[in-house]
Order: structure tokens, then C-alpha cells, then sequence
């Protein structure tokens, strides 16, 4: 019975917790069903206004009710406690029943141990530098808690028990640098993970309505990164193909069944760009490469027959995929009908304006290249405005732009062009992605924003095969040149004129994104290859798992040899004053030699009994002695005495007589 | 399980004490000495940081990894630290405590920590009963452990123990002190007999009450063991030899509490009457003697005879009593 009182939480000691455990959960908030975060938030509070009153946990059949009822409610919600997202929900929700719950210690330690997996959850998920600081402190605060459930009376101060886990942590820091260093990392995952459900990404779709790509535009979020080993393509060729569209209803693109034909095969011209893009997770099966690529080390990925390159499962970490992509391409075979028939299809009733109009170009310009280069012209010489903020388009979408607003993005454009050419017995296809990009001078890399979004077109020449056409270029050729920002000067984005305006602010932002770059190369996609390198940098031969075991082997020992010596130095008394510590000094340096002094002894009976016992070092010791017991006792010590004392101390070295003749 | 447990326990006791002898108070720990394993939050961390790092490698994730990592790191600094926090500590005790059955008997512990660190949570076992304490540093504490014990005799335990679980609690150290903690169990002072002389429980305390100045008959040389109240602190303040007052009629009556003169009662009954004596006569400051089968104690008086006469009431061996 004593044990468990003495065992039982006291107000702070919850308080702690409560503490811990909200920060951990404060991150995933957006993320946990808003009855939860009640839940919890009122198990706290309940707790710790019944621990104010000095009271006890609530009565056991009234915890179990409220567990049973809040478990089942989550389970009715979820469906599943499986996969990371609805097992860090449920986890949370213990925690906060079992805060309810908490009347010893015991409890204490089980919620500081479900705080340290919601930490680990939250890290699974995320990839920035800032989730794995704040976690760290979360851990930093829980281990503090830990410290607080002392059994000795009084408990020290708060300061001291979060000074003291901080240390233990920087303590830990070079141990667990090692383990992350040498511990062996496999490639894929040991079984196959739960999907969870994706949350709804920006980016592009597809499906392509022509005003999508504008509210992609207002993103400054980045899509991915691309660094190039050799020659940089010039901006003109910097298309990077996403999702290709077919199939068109009078108002949308959508991507539709391409299964149906073998690719083309084509042939590459120009020079070939090597290059390794940085992908970010997203719920789509495509990687965005540049156009037109011809291999790739990604082997789970293959070619679609309208050369995207695809992965049979979503992206669901950041991937690196390395490519090479050639700037022209040509096909010599004929297109097979059903292809043809797929990339010639439009809806007759639908857009009829359109359809006359393309009707009477073709009556004048029968040669393909002739008719491509008329509805180009069209675009150029007629009033056709490229605009951020284009009007809302009706029923025909592609006759009110073409013949009434005028005014339009990359998608109106892209859409207008193909209907025209299909219009004309041209297949073409609308191909989505990204164009341009910002060059980071800081770390030779690009940066592709949500806003370099695009939309062009490919159409099928005769004996030259697909042929790209980007007719926002027809437009505005300063667009393909420079990029979004530029060509939208006069309009109303406010933030992205500012920020051209300070081109420190620019620096700066690249110089973060550099950062992050480097964190995701460097930390991130750490793995076994980067041990490779890392084992080749230590020139240690045939580097592989067993070497790495061996590192990590000789860095434990040696780590834990330096925590013992860490350790017990701590256990010698620091002392602050120099005069004291030279005196010490002098005792230890007497000690080494036989007399050591007595803890009962001054300085002055000290030196007497040595002078009794090594007569030739008794003038020397008497004199030091006498300095040390006048630099503390006299009145006012000079300070040059103090600084003359501690030189004469470290210039005394006495030598053993036992050893010497 | 607990009897395995308690067996495990008391022969890891008797290795240690034929690993190390017998030690002499105050006794200052050092590594060889000290034992150190993962508590059941420990063990239960352990299995956490293995799902932890199963975790980590099956979802690719280096942050995870790391935050692993530091965790494990975090308890094998923690268990250097549980270890250190008994290193070089000083402990020192009183080995002998008096009780009287059914109290509790109380063993004081001098703890003392010479060294630059806080010692945190120091818990100080003697069989079933503990007392833990911190030390500050450069600093010491002190601790009793107060034991319950039920029954009249003398309670010896080999060895006591210091441990601790300080810093998380994930891990646990000890250390044996092999030196041997005696209590002795004196009876409950019970029953109402009248003293042998027959001034009885009540006329002894009137006696004491009624002492005053006029009793008063001279100085004598001080003898360890005489209350502090009859020391002549005048003598001694005028640069005197220590000497005590005496006073007639105290010294002059001696008791004798003898075991035959009760042989009525029941052996325990009789202990519990002589002891219920010893406390009146010491109350009264009246010099008594003890004779029990197998001791005798010639009258004197004040605390050590005191402690003397109920030690060999404690010490009494049951079975020879018929």
C-alpha cells in the first residue's frame, strides 16, 4: 500500500505530460478528427483539474465506458486502424485516454513511450528539417518528464531536469550519428506498406480543363528539381513531359485508354541531356521527364506509347530517377489507324464555329506545314491575348475563346490549336507538364515551380511523325524565352512583381532551396549506395554490409569507451576558482608520489607533514602552501599573487624518491 | 514467480558477497561493484526501438531512422548514467538498531557524495523496507530506513543495498554492501505485575518525581552512559573533570528483575513484564539488574545498561523457552 502512494502522480508530474503530449499532437491536428483533439484536450484537462483538487483518477467503470465508446466511435470512422495515418490517430487517442487514466508512474512511462512512437509516425511522413528539430525537442521535453518522476523529495529544480536531459541528448548526438551512418539500409521496403489515403496534391491531373494549368500558375510550390550532368538544353527544348491527353469532349482533355498501340519508334537527333530529376510524392502513376527521353534507371518504370514514363505504383516517397532525353525526334513509320483514329477524334456537335473555321484554312493551305503555320499566324496577327485571369468560357469553350474573349492561357491555347488541327485531318494530342525552370546559381540545379505548369501540342507529320507545337508561343514568344513571370508583368500578381523587384529576397529563396536540396540529397536518399561512397571515402576496400557492420561495430565501442571516460570525468568536482583548481593540482601531483593529503588537512599542517616526510621538497612545499593559504585567507590578495601561485603549481614537479636514487 | 525471483535475488546476494568479502563501513562504490540492468520500462523500450527501427528501414525513412537512433543512443547514455549515479558514492550506518515487536525498527544511513554531480534518487534497501534520499554534490544526506518488525528476536541481515534508477527509469543499478545489519526486537513492554521490591510501576514514577534537591548527596566521576541532565555542568564549566551529581537513595536500592520471580506466566508474557520493567526502572532512574536463563546483568544504571538489558530480552533464544 506505502508503494503506491509514494508511487502516485502529483500535479506537475501530469502536467509534464500533458505538456508532451500535446505538443506531439499539435502537429497532427489538421490530420486528427476534430472530436479527437476534444477527447484528449478534455482528458487532460479533467485530469489535471481532478489532480489540483488532489484527487484520483476517475472510477475504473466510468474510464472503461469512455475508452469503449471513444475506441469504437474511431473505429466506426476509420474503418481501419491499419496503415500510419489511422494508427497515429488511434495512438493519440489512447494517450489521451490513458492521461484520464494516469495514477502512478507506471502510467507516466506508457504515455512517454506512445509520445516517442507518435514522434517516429510524424517522421515517417514528413521530410523537412524543421519536423525532425521539432521532434527531437518533443523527445528532449518527455525525457525531462521522465526526470521529474523521482521518488526523493525534494525534486530539483525544472531548469536543472531539462538542462540535464538536454545534456544527455548532445551525449547521445555522436552515438546515434554513428548508427544512422553504418547501419546497413536495405533497398525496399521489408513488406509491402498500407496505402493510406493520399491527400489531394496540387499539381497537374489527367484531365485538363483550360483554365486548370491558371490555378496551378498562383503556386510557388516547388514540383520538382532537376540537376544535368554535361550540357544544360537552351530553354526552347526545357519541355518536361507529363501527362498526354486524347480524348476531348467539346469542353475537357482527359488522358482515355492509350493501350491500344505499340509505341513508335523513334529516332533520336540533337544532342542527348543526362540529367536526374528529384521527384516529390504525388498520387499519379507519371514521372516528369524531359522530352523526348531514350533511357532511364528507374526499373520499375517503362515508356507509354506516347512516351510518358510511368510506374506501375504511386510515388509515395520522393524518388530520384536519372534520364537521358534527346531534343528532336523523327519516325519514319506510318501511325497505325487506331492511334490515328484516337488523336483525329472530335465531337461534331460541339464547337461548330471552329470547325467551319478550320474548314476554310484547310481549303487554302492543303500542305499540313502550310496549315500548321496559318493557324500559328492566326494567333500571332489577330488580337489573341495571353492573360493570367481569362474569362469564363460557356458551353463551346473553344469557339467563344477562338472567336469572342480572345483571351487566354497556355491550356486555352493548346486546346484551341488541337481542335483546329484534328479539325483538319491532323492528328494531334495535348501534352501537360512543365516548362522553363529557374536556374539555382547557388547549386548548379533547377527548380520547376507549380507555376511553370504548361500545356502544348504534338502533332503527326507525315514521314517526320510527332512533331511538338507550342502555340502560347505563337502569343507571346518572351513566354517560352523567360518564363511565366515575365510575361504576365503587367498583370496582377502583386507578391511575384515584389519579389523582382528585391533581388536579394530572390538569393535568398534559392539559397533556402538549395538547402533543401541538399538536405534531400544528402539526408534524405542516404542509402546503401551513399554508405558505398561513404566506406570508399574512409578507403576501406570492398566496402558492403559486412564492412558496414564492422564500422558500426568499432564506432560503438569506441563510442561507449567515450561515454565511460565522459561520464566519470563529470564525477570530478569542477572547480571554478583557478587558485583551487591549481591547488589540487599540487595535492594530486604530492599524492602521485606517496603523500597524498588527508581530507582533514589544511594547506599549512599539510606541508608540515610533507616537509617531515621528504625533507628535499619541504622549502618548495612549505612556500606554495603559504601562498595559497594567504591568497585565501589575507584580506586582499593581489591578483598578480594569484596568477604567480598558479605558475609556480604547474612549474612544481616533484619526483618520486621511491623511484629515483 | 516471486519466490524464483526472491530465490534469484538472494543468490546473486551470496555470489556477490563471495566476490567482494566482507565489507567494512563506510564503504565507497566502485565500478567492479556495482550491477547494473533494464527495468521492465527498459525491456519494454527495447521492443519499442526494434519496432521503431523495423519502421524506419520498411518505410525508407531516414528521419525515422534517425530519430530511432537517438533514442537508442539516448538510453545506452542513460544506462552510464544510472551506473555513474552510485559511482563513488560514500555510504556509512549505524549496523545495530533496538525495536520493540510489532514497531518499526529504524536503521540511519550516511550518505556522501564527494564528487561534482547532483546523486539523484538514491534508494537504500534493507531486505523489504527502503528509504531513497538524493545528495547533492560536494554534500551529504542522510537517511533512515524504518523496518516493520513483527516479532521478538534478533534479526540479521547479511547485506543491504543501494539503487537507483535515476535518470529515465529504463534502467536499474546496484550495489551490495556486505556488511551485516543487526536489529534487535525487544517484547512489547506489557503487563502489570508490581516490581520485585515491591514498589511497583507507580511507586517508582512517584519516587522519581518526588526526587529533588534535598536527595542531592554528592559529586561522583562521570561514567559513560549517565544522563545528560545529572552531568555537573558547573564543575566541568569551571574547568573541573566531567562529573555527575548523585543523589541517595538512588544508587542505593538496586532492582533485580528476575525471570523466576514470574513463573506464573508464559515465557513471552514473562519477557514482556521484564521489559515493561527495564523501561519503568530506567524511567526512574533507578539503577536495576537483569537475570534471565543464560544472562545476567549487574545493576546499573542509564541508556547503554538500558539498551544492554532489552538486547538480552531480544536476544533470548524462543526455543529453549518451555
Amino acid at each position: 500500500m506505502s508503494a503506491q502512494t509514494h508511487d502516485r502522480v502529483t500535479f506537475e508530474q501530469l502536467a509534464w505530460v500533458s505538456a508532451c503530449l500535446g505538443l506531439t499532437l499539435l502537429v497532427r491536428t489538421a490530420r486528427l478528427p476534430i472530436w479527437v483533439t476534444a477527447t484528449v484536450v478534455a482528458a487532460a484537462a479533467i485530469r489535471l483539474g481532478l489532480a489540483a483538487r488532489g484527487r484520483d483518477a476517475p472510477p475504473a467503470p466510468i474510464r472503461f465506458i469512455i475508452a469503449f465508446l471513444a475506441i469504437g466511435l474511431l473505429f466506426v470512422q476509420l474503418r481501419t486502424f491499419n496503415g500510419l495515418a489511422a494508427g497515429s490517430t488511434l495512438l493519440g487517442l489512447i494517450a489521451g485516454l490513458k492521461l484520464l487514466e494516469t495514477r502512478t508512474r507506471r502510467d507516466i512511462h506508457v504515455i512517454v513511450m506512445i509520445i516517442f512512437f507518435l514522434s517516429l509516425a510524424a517522421l515517417l511522413e514528413a521530410d523537412s528539417f524543421w519536423m525532425l528539430s521539432y521532434q527531437v525537442g518533443v523527445c528532449w521535453l518527455a525525457t525531462a518528464t521522465l526526470l521529474r518522476l523521482t521518488g526523493a523529495a525534494p525534486v530539483g529544480a525544472r531548469r536543472d531536469s531539462i538542462l540535464y536531459a538536454g545534456r544527455l541528448l548532445a551525449q547521445a548526438l555522436p552515438l546515434a550519428i554513428a548508427f544512422w551512418l553504418f547501419f546497413p539500409r536495405f533497398g525496399g521496403p521489408l513488406w509491402q506498406l498500407p496505402e493510406d489515403g493520399g491527400e489531394a496534391a496540387t499539381g497537374l491531373s489527367d484531365t485538363m480543363n483550360p483554365g486548370d494549368i491558371n490555378e496551378l500558375a498562383m503556386s510557388d510550390e516547388v514540383a520538382f528539381r532537376v540537376r544535368f550532368s554535361g550540357s544544360t538544353p537552351p530553354e526552347e527544348e526545357r519541355y518536361w513531359r507529363g501527362p498526354v491527353l486524347h480524348n476531348f469532349d467539346g469542353h475537357t482533355w482527359r488522358r482515355g485508354d492509350t493501350g491500344l498501340s505499340p509505341a513508335t519508334t523513334l529516332d533520336f537527333h540533337g544532342p542527348a541531356y543526362r540529367y536526374t530529376v528529384s521527384l516529390e510524392p504525388s498520387p499519379h502513376h507519371w514521372l516528369f521527364v524531359l522530352d523526348w527521353p531514350s533511357q532511364w534507371n528507374e526499373p520499375a518504370a517503362y515508356r507509354t506509347n506516347d512516351y510518358m514514363l510511368v510506374v506501375p505504383n504511386a510515388l509515395s516517397q520522393p524518388i530520384d530517377v536519372t534520364a537521358t532525353s534527346y531534343g528532336r525526334v523523327s519516325a519514319a513509320a506510318p501511325l497505325l489507324p487506331a492511334a490515328r483514329g484516337l488523336d483525329s477524334n472530335l465531337p461534331a456537335a460541339s464547337n461548330p464555329r471552329s470547325l467551319r473555321l478550320a474548314q476554310q484554312l484547310r481549303a487554302a493551305h492543303p500542305d499540313d506545314r502550310g496549315y500548321v503555320n496559318a493557324v500559328l499566324d492566326m494567333f500571332r496577327r489577330q488580337p489573341y491575348f495571353y492573360t493570367l485571369t481569362p474569362p469564363r468560357l460557356g458551353q463551346d469553350p473553344v469557339d467563344e475563346f477562338l472567336f469572342d474573349t480572345r483571351r487566354g492561357f497556355c491550356g486555352h491555347y493548346a486546346s484551341a490549336f488541337a481542335v483546329l488541327m484534328r479539325a483538319a485531318g491532323i492528328p494531334a494530342r495535348v501534352v501537360t507538364g512543365y516548362q522553363g525552370g529557374t536556374y539555382n546559381r547557388f547549386a548548379n540545379y533547377w527548380i520547376l515551380r507549380q507555376s511553370e505548369a504548361h500545356a502544348w501540342d504534338e502533332i503527326w507529320i507525315e514521314g517526320s511523325g510527332w512533331q511538338r507545337v507550342d502555340p502560347t508561343a505563337a502569343i507571346a514568344p518572351e513566354r517560352v524565352e523567360h518564363g511565366l513571370n515575365d510575361s504576365v508583368a503587367s498583370g496582377a500578381d502583386a507578391t511575384s512583381r515584389w519579389q523582382r523587384r528585391t533581388p536579394w529576397l530572390t538569393d535568398a529563396r534559392l539559397r533556402l532551396d538549395a538547402v533543401r536540396m541538399l538536405w534531400r540529397e544528402r539526408i534524405l536518399e542516404f542509402d546503401s549506395a551513399s554508405q558505398d561512397r561513404l566506406l570508399d571515402w574512409l578507403r576501406i576496400p570492398d566496402p558492403g554490409g559486412q564492412k558496414l557492420a564492422l564500422v558500426l561495430s568499432v564506432c560503438l565501442i569506441a563510442g561507449m569507451s567515450w561515454l565511460t571516460w565522459q561520464v566519470r570525468r563529470e564525477l570530478r568536482p569542477s572547480l571554478a576558482d583557478p587558485v583551487s583548481r591549481a591547488y589540487a593540482r599540487l595535492c594530486r601531483r604530492l599524492g602521485s608520489i606517496g603523500v597524498p593529503r588527508l581530507p582533514h588537512e589544511g594547506a599549512e599542517t599539510f606541508a608540515a607533514r610533507v616537509a617531515a616526510q621528504r625533507p628535499d621538497l619541504g622549502p618548495d612545499v612549505r612556500a606554495l602552501c603559504r601562498r595559497y593559504s594567504e591568497l585565501r585567507y589575507r584580506a586582499n590578495p593581489q591578483r598578480t599573487a594569484a596568477a604567480a601561485f598558479i605558475a609556480a603549481v604547474r612549474r612544481f614537479r616533484p619526483r618520486d624518491s621511491r623511484g629515483s636514487s | 514467480m516471486t519466490r524464483v525471483r526472491q530465490a534469484a535475488i538472494a543468490r546473486l546476494g551470496a555470489w556477490s558477497a563471495r566476490r567482494h568479502g566482507p565489507d567494512a563501513l563506510p564503504l565507497t562504490v566502485n565500478r567492479r561493484r556495482i550491477y547494473i540492468i533494464p527495468t521492465r520500462f527498459g525491456l519494454a523500450l527495447a521492443l519499442l526501438l526494434a519496432a521503431m527501427l523495423l519502421a524506419g528501414l520498411n518505410y525508407n525513412s531516414n528521419l525515422g531512422l534517425a530519430f530511432g537512433f537517438l533514442l537508442t543512443s539516448l538510453a545506452l547514455v542513460a544506462m552510464h548514467h544510472c551506473n555513474r549515479n552510485l559511482l563513488g558514492l560514500t555510504v556509512d550506518a549505524v549496523a545495530e538498531a533496538d525495536a520493540f515487536a510489532g514497531t518499526d525498527a529504524s536503521f540511519e544511513f550516511l550518505l556522501r557524495n564527494d564528487s561534482g554531480i547532483e546523486r539523484c534518487d538514491i534508494e537504500i534497501r534493507c531486505a523489504t523496507a527502503a528509504a531513497t534520499r538524493s545528495v547533492p554534490a560536494m554534500s551529504y544526506n542522510h537517511a533512515v530506513v524504518r523496518m516493520p518488525v513483527e516479532r521478538r528476536g534478533v534479526i540479521r541481515m547479511e547485506r543491504f543495498e543501494l539503487r537507483t534508477r535515476y535518470p529515465f527509469g529504463w534502467f536499474r543499478a546496484w550495489t551490495y554492501a556486505q556488511t551485516p545489519l543487526v536489529v534487535f526486537v525487544a517484547p512489547l513492554p506489557r503487563g502489570d505485575r508490581p516490581l520485585p521490591s515491591g514498589a511497583g510501576a507507580a511507586g517508582a514514577q512517584a519516587h522519581a518525581e518526588a526526587r529533588g534537591d534535598e536527595d542531592f548527596s554528592g559529586l561522583r566521576a562521570y561514567e559513560a552512559g549517565v544522563p545528560l541532565k545529572h552531568m555537573a555542568w558547573k564543575v566541568l564549566a569551571r574547568g573541573g573533570a566531567p562529573a555527575v551529581r548523585s543523589y541517595t537513595g538512588l544508587a542505593a536500592q538496586p532492582e533485580w528483575l528476575d525471570w523466576t520471580s514470574l513463573d506464573r506466566l508464559a515465557p513471552e508474557e514473562r519477557l514482556s513484564q521484564l521489559c515493561r520493567w527495564v523501561l519503568d526502572c530506567d524511567a526512574a532512574q533507578r539503577p536495576f539488574g537483569l537475570r534471565i536463563p543464560g544472562a545476567e546483568i549487574t545493576p546499573a544504571r542509564g541508556p547503554a545498561h538500558r539498551t544492554a538489558c532489552l538486547r538480552a530480552l531480544a536476544a533470548f533464544p524462543a526455543e529453549t523457552v518451555r
